[in-house]
């Protein structure tokens, strides 16, 4: 009796663990279906973007064969490039937090982190062709970092999330991630002298550390070289 | 993959194993949920009624004890006044004067447990049934359990089912939905023979069996768990009706209800420590195999949800604490809050375990006297009411630490 009562209980434990593991296994597919398409479309926005990149670096050859003084042009197709690349950078950050199992995007992670820096380098030279007639926000966070780190980058991120909604093409907002390993970053920070993430570098010029006001930000945005230059705004 | 993502598994493996054990038993077993064995003959039951200071329900128990659907022949109550500063003896004399059935034993406050033992001495019924003196059980509540053990020896304690009496604020109906849940898992179990707690409000018990394992322990802060682990332990049986029914009163206010958890919780932890030494053994029941793993699981589980949520509301909070330097620095975090859920692996376990919760707390509240058993109630009940849970697990584990046992519903 007591034999028969055990046997049919360990029939039910058996059929459960079997059901519990079909369960688990249909989260597990539904998740790595949803998570690998995530990953596809992340991926097919990089090479979008290495496509806009090589366009820009293309056009900036073109400018330069050609001679042709059309900044207008240029100017415009960098910040269309560099627009899209900061809308999508949004969308990354919250993807990379929220990610638990899948490292395919962080592996990611660098190549945007050189597109960015290329936008940099590009929109460095188009500010000296073109007279200056943007100005360059730079901001330069850490990968790694505890909490109060990540509130201050958090801060300062939304800070100057506010100073692009408000001066529109007025700016370059290039966030990039100082510390991930890349040596044309490490160039580019030692170049100007940047000890300590996170920092703002703006126009090539300053070099703000750690959290900054918005007013503040702004009054180190002159524009003494556009009003010299005295042709192009996009706004 | 991180350890955090390891343990996030492992946990919706246990939690979903442990709800779909319960919804693949209740569907297996459905038709039996009201059954019970018919009695045939009535013997002798001592109906033992601890009490401290109970002058406001003990009347309402003693009435409902009277009017029991049971040979008035064949039963005694037994009201132990445990040291009451109150007038509960005083009552119960009023009712020794009408009723002869009725026998009084006042002593020095002692704790439940040695009240029973003491009572159990001079309890003349081969069967105890043991009361609270604020419950109110239902006339043909022992004629639904005595049946029980006609036909198996082996059969130690027939437990109920409680449920509330008092439903007025938020957190007597809440109760009443636990209350409910604990009833109907309790009888699932009950279909694999392990009922592992057999209830306060009214439980009935083989006075020589109980007397073989050592009575109720003093030193355990629950005994109607402790007993039933030591007859389980020795391989005897402990069964459930769900079909006798006994109303009880819950803690109206935080305090007492908190209070009232941290023993059950102390009382748990100490009867897993004191069998440790069952875990996983074979026995004639599931004691080992089954009981022991699903409380110590329970606790675990328990343990690491309280972490998981602690670090999910550091996670929330945190960037808004840390960037109060920059408030005063013109900087207002709160206007640039930001909700964002990713549909990734860990949430859809999530989703699927939310789910297999809700069906599983369905089921559970059907044909009882909850009012409103929609999602809705049992959306709040899993998520504001058993959060609260986590100050008496917290509190638990703090007394236990500082060694601080001792009885506080009272």
């Amino acid at each position: 009796m007591v034999y028969k009562i055990v046997k049919s209980v360990h029939r039910d434990f058996i059929e459960t663990l079997f059901l519990t593991l079909l369960i688990l296994l249909i989260g597990f597919l539904i998740g790595f279906y949803v998570e690998s398409y995530r990953t596809n479309q992340i991926s097919k926005s990089y090479k979008e973007f290495e496509v806009g990149a090589l366009d820009l670096r293309l056009q900036n050859y073109y400018f330069q064969i050609m001679k042709e003084s059309s900044c207008e042009k240029a100017i415009e197709q960098n910040f269309v490039f560099a627009d899209r690349i900061y809308d999508e950078g949004l969308l990354l950050e919250r993807y990379e937090q929220s990610n638990e199992l899948s490292e395919d995007i962080l592996l990611e992670k660098k190549k945007y982190v050189l597109l960015k820096t290329e936008l940099w380098l590009n929109s460095i030279l188009l500010k000296e062709k073109c007279g200056n007639p943007f100005h360059t926000v730079v901001y330069v966070y850490s990968q790694t970092g505890n909490a109060l780190k990540e509130s201050e980058q958090d801060a300062i991120s939304n800070i100057l999330r506010k100073l692009k909604e408000e001066r529109g093409n007025d700016i370059i907002l290039i966030p990039i991630a100082g510390n991930i390993g890349i040596d044309i970053v490490d160039l580019q920070l030692n170049s100007y002298n940047v000890t300590y993430l996170p920092s703002i570098i703006i126009d090539e010029k300053q070099v703000l550390e750690g959290f900054h006001e918005l007013d503040e930000i702004k009054s180190y945005l002159v524009d003494d070289n556009k009003k010299n230059s005295g042709v192009i705004r996009l706004n | 993959m991180n350890s955090l993502v390891v343990i996030y598994a492992i946990m919706f493996f246990f939690g979903i194993y442990f709800l779909l054990i319960f919804v693949v038993l209740y569907f297996r077993n459905k038709e039996k949920m009201d059954d019970y064995p018919k009695a045939t003959r009535f013997p002798r039951v001592s109906i033992l009624v601890p009490a401290y200071n109970e002058e406001k329900s003990i009347s309402g128990t003693i009435n409902a004890l009277l009017e029991l659907d049971y040979p008035k022949d064949k039963k005694e109550i037994i009201v132990i006044n445990d040291g009451s500063k109150d007038n509960t003896s005083g009552i119960i004399r009023e009712f020794m004067k009408k009723h002869k059935e009725i026998i009084l034993l006042d002593k020095k406050n002692s704790g439940k447990a040695d009240s029973l033992n003491q009572a159990i001495k001079i309890a003349k019924g081969d069967f105890i049934a043991v009361v609270d003196a604020d419950s109110y059980p239902t006339k043909d509540v022992l004629k639904k359990m005595i049946g029980y053990f006609e036909n198996d020896e082996k059969v130690a304690a027939v437990t109920s089912k409680v449920w509330v009496k008092n439903k007025n604020n938020f957190l007597e109906r809440f109760q009443d939905v636990d209350y409910c849940v604990i009833a109907w898992s309790r009888k699932i179990l009950d279909f694999i023979g392990a009922v592992y707690v057999t209830n306060g409000p009214f439980s009935v018990y083989r006075k020589s069996l109980v007397k073989e394992v050592g009575g109720f322990d003093p030193k355990n802060m629950t005994e109607d768990i402790e007993i039933t682990w030591n007859l389980l332990s020795r391989g005897y049986k402990t069964k459930m009706s769900y079909s006798a029914k006994v109303y009880t009163i819950v803690p109206e206010k935080v305090k007492v209800w908190t209070n009232q958890r941290v023993r059950w919780n102390v009382g748990g932890l100490q009867t897993l420590y004191k069998y440790r030494r069952f875990f996983l053994t074979h026995g004639e029941n599931l004691f080992g195999r089954f009981v022991m793993s699903y409380v110590s699981l329970s606790f675990l589980l328990a343990l690491f949800g309280l972490l998981l949520s602690l670090r999910f509301i550091y996670l929330a909070i945190s960037p808004y604490l840390f960037s109060l330097p920059y408030f005063f620095q013109g900087y207002n975090p709160f206007l640039f809050m930001d909700f964002y859920f990713a549909f990734t692996i860990l949430f859809i376990w999530g989703a699927l375990f939310f789910g297999l919760s809700i069906l599983f707390h369905k089921l559970a509240l059907q044909n009882t006297e909850v009012k409103r058993k929609n999602i809705l109630t049992i959306v709040i009940y899993i998520f504001v009411y058993r959060p609260l849970y986590m100050v008496p697990f917290v509190k638990s584990f703090y007394r236990l630490i500082r060694g601080d046992i001792k009885w506080y519903t009272k």
